[in-house]
């Protein structure tokens, strides 16, 4: 969002406390939601709860279109509406909520880094999967993506957004990729994050930060959810303290609630 | 010994080895880890085997264009710059390289490509003036919509338009991406230790253009100019990996100063503008000749001894011209 709209936003949201009543907004679980937009909303979610802000979660069949940004997922907070992981961290700042003020500068430089890196990497490889891989989107992505909307509207919408992202593929340089690549690029992304990870329990030593959160809701999603094919959750599996990262996290912040 | 890999690249100007950023990073890392490659540096991208520059050729005459794809090769050829690296180090590598590839590449499209002072003034001229007859008049045009259409689908916006709004947030990251470049260097010569890496590679390639070109708006170069030791950073490289190219542009520089005037900077002006003042009358006089508006007359006596009477002598000379001819 531009700079002025930031500044005003941040002075709104200064001004009052977290509401009982905020509300996270995504397409429907069941049926709808597709891989990559599930992860943005689990990490977003696991980032509240661990900030301790209570969030209900809602969905809705157009969230895509409410969202200010087009993006999933985001949040309705007071008479406020902000979209994507980013910038919720910023608000919940405003707001006095943070995890990641006990890092120093260089800490902080690296938490941002590999943030992009996830972006960059996993997120990306997500989208490619779910609109790229003929297999995939004819199976899963376009009947998913169209299912509230009747004929011949799903058609034309599925369509739009498959070529939509196979545009922003090839103009990030991703689309002469083949699948075998892509899962190349995910294990190295992998393997990057566990040898930052280590044996720690976070990757901030004792407490997490919204890395963790973002991590986590990309893991977590791919290792749970069903594609045509299972490699990319046999790469994930392949990093054990990854897979125990991914369990520690469900179990001291979701143990209250199936998350999927 | 096997041929070495040709690399086609762009030309170099302002002290640089190369003006793109992905012909940077790749010709950065053949340095830093002392890969023999056949360089070709040419202004027109059809000449390349992919259509597009970089491009490598391999000696399997394969051609790879991605410059993360050229590093790979190099590695498995034995060519490797990240050996002494720790696992860490590497992680660290591959998260700094995707956080410059978000926040700092779409503000160096901005400024080079969507500005429109930075872009009429200095991209699409030099540009122009380097690339051969006939495709300066259209190829600088449609890579600038090229590059505008990646910002749009980057960014996820289809409307985006230059604008001093998008401009302060590109800059914005931009600027904190180069601080938290800046805060990972510290005070040491590399990114890692005594020997560069991919890494330094990467980060050269993405901040040497700001530093070395002359864009009119400035904001982005001035940013990396408060920051002494990424400036330190890319001047090092320079001198230690690139000191034949910061040589010759610094004579060329001299030579063209001799001349006067930074933008009207021609070779050769006056003997140029002279033979255009030639070709012109010699164009004119002709054609007034072979239309017959000019003749000349050899009646040189007629014309001195009698005072010049124009009508009797034109009258007089069209009779002699009908006896003649």
């Amino acid at each position: 969002m531009s700079l002025a709209a930031e500044a005003f936003m941040s002075q709104m949201a200064a001004a009052e406390p977290w509401p009982e009543n905020a509300t996270l907004y995504q397409p429907l679980k069941e049926d709808q939601i597709l891989l990559s937009d599930c992860a943005s909303s689990l990490a977003v979610q696991a980032y509240l709860r661990m900030c301790g802000l209570p969030v209900q979660v809602v969905c809705r069949v157009n969230a895509e279109y409410m969202s200010p940004s087009g993006k999933i997922p985001f949040i309705h907070v007071g008479n406020q509406v902000v979209s994507e992981l980013g910038p919720i961290v910023q608000f919940t700042k405003a707001k006095g909520h943070s995890l990641s003020d006990g890092l120093d500068d260089v800490q902080r430089a690296e938490m941002k880094a590999y943030m992009e890196l996830v972006n960059n990497m996993l997120l990306t490889a997500e989208l490619y999967i779910q609109w790229c891989d003929d297999a995939t989107a004819a199976e899963i992505s376009r009947p998913r993506y169209s299912s509230p909307y009747s004929w011949p509207l799903n058609k034309i919408l599925a369509y739009q957004k498959q070529w939509e992202v196979r545009r922003k593929m090839n103009a990030i340089g991703w689309g002469g990729k083949t699948l075998e690549q892509v899962y190349e690029d995910v294990s190295q992304c992998c393997q990057a994050l566990s040898q930052r990870l280590g044996t720690q329990p976070y990757f901030f030593n004792k407490q997490p930060t919204e890395l963790d959160a973002l991590v986590f809701g990309h893991l977590f999603t791919i290792l749970t959810t069903r594609l045509t094919s299972t490699e990319l959750a046999e790469r994930i599996k392949s990093y054990s303290n990854l897979l125990s990262f991914c369990r520690r996290i469900e179990q001291t912040y979701f143990e209250d609630k199936r998350i999927l | 010994m096997a041929a070495p890999d040709e690399l086609f690249c762009w030309e170099g100007d302002w002290g640089l080895p190369s003006v793109s950023t992905d012909c940077l990073v790749v010709l950065a890392y053949a340095q830093f880890a002392g890969a023999p490659l056949k360089l070709q540096k040419i202004s027109n991208p059809w000449r390349s085997p992919s259509g597009s520059l970089p491009a490598l050729r391999t000696n399997q005459k394969e051609t790879l264009s991605r410059p993360s794809d050229i590093i790979i090769h190099l590695r498995k050829q034995k060519y490797n710059a990240d050996y002494d690296l720790s696992a860490k180090e590497g992680a660290d590598s591959l998260a700094f390289i995707s956080l410059m590839e978000e926040k700092l590449m779409p503000a160096l499209i901005y400024a080079f490509w969507i500005e429109p002072k930075n872009y009429v003034d200095l991209t699409r001229r030099w540009y122009a003036e380097h690339m051969p007859f006939p495709l300066n008049f259209f190829l600088p045009g449609r890579m600038q919509r090229q590059q505008l259409e990646k910002l749009r689908l980057l960014r996820g916006d289809e409307r985006l338009e230059a604008g001093e709004e998008l401009e302060k947030e590109l800059y914005r990251d931009a600027a904190e991406c180069m601080n938290l470049l800046s805060q990972r260097l510290g005070s040491t010569k590399f990114f890692f230790g005594d020997s560069p890496s991919s890494l330094d590679a990467y980060v050269f390639g993405h901040l040497a253009p700001i530093l070395k070109s002359k864009l009119p708006n400035g904001k982005l170069q001035q940013h990396l100019k408060s920051l002494d030791n990424l400036t330190n950073f890319c001047t090092n490289i320079l001198l230690l990996y690139f000191p034949k190219d910061g040589r010759e542009n610094l004579s060329q520089k001299m030579t063209s100063q001799s001349e006067g005037g930074d933008f009207d900077h021609v070779p050769n002006k006056r003997r140029k503008q002279f033979l255009s003042a030639l070709v012109a009358l010699g164009a004119m006089l002709s054609y007034a000749f072979l239309t017959g508006m000019v003749s000349i007359q050899h009646i040189q006596h007629e014309a001195l001894e009698e005072p010049p009477d124009l009508q009797d002598m034109g009258s007089h000379h069209n009779h002699e011209e009908e006896g003649d001819g």
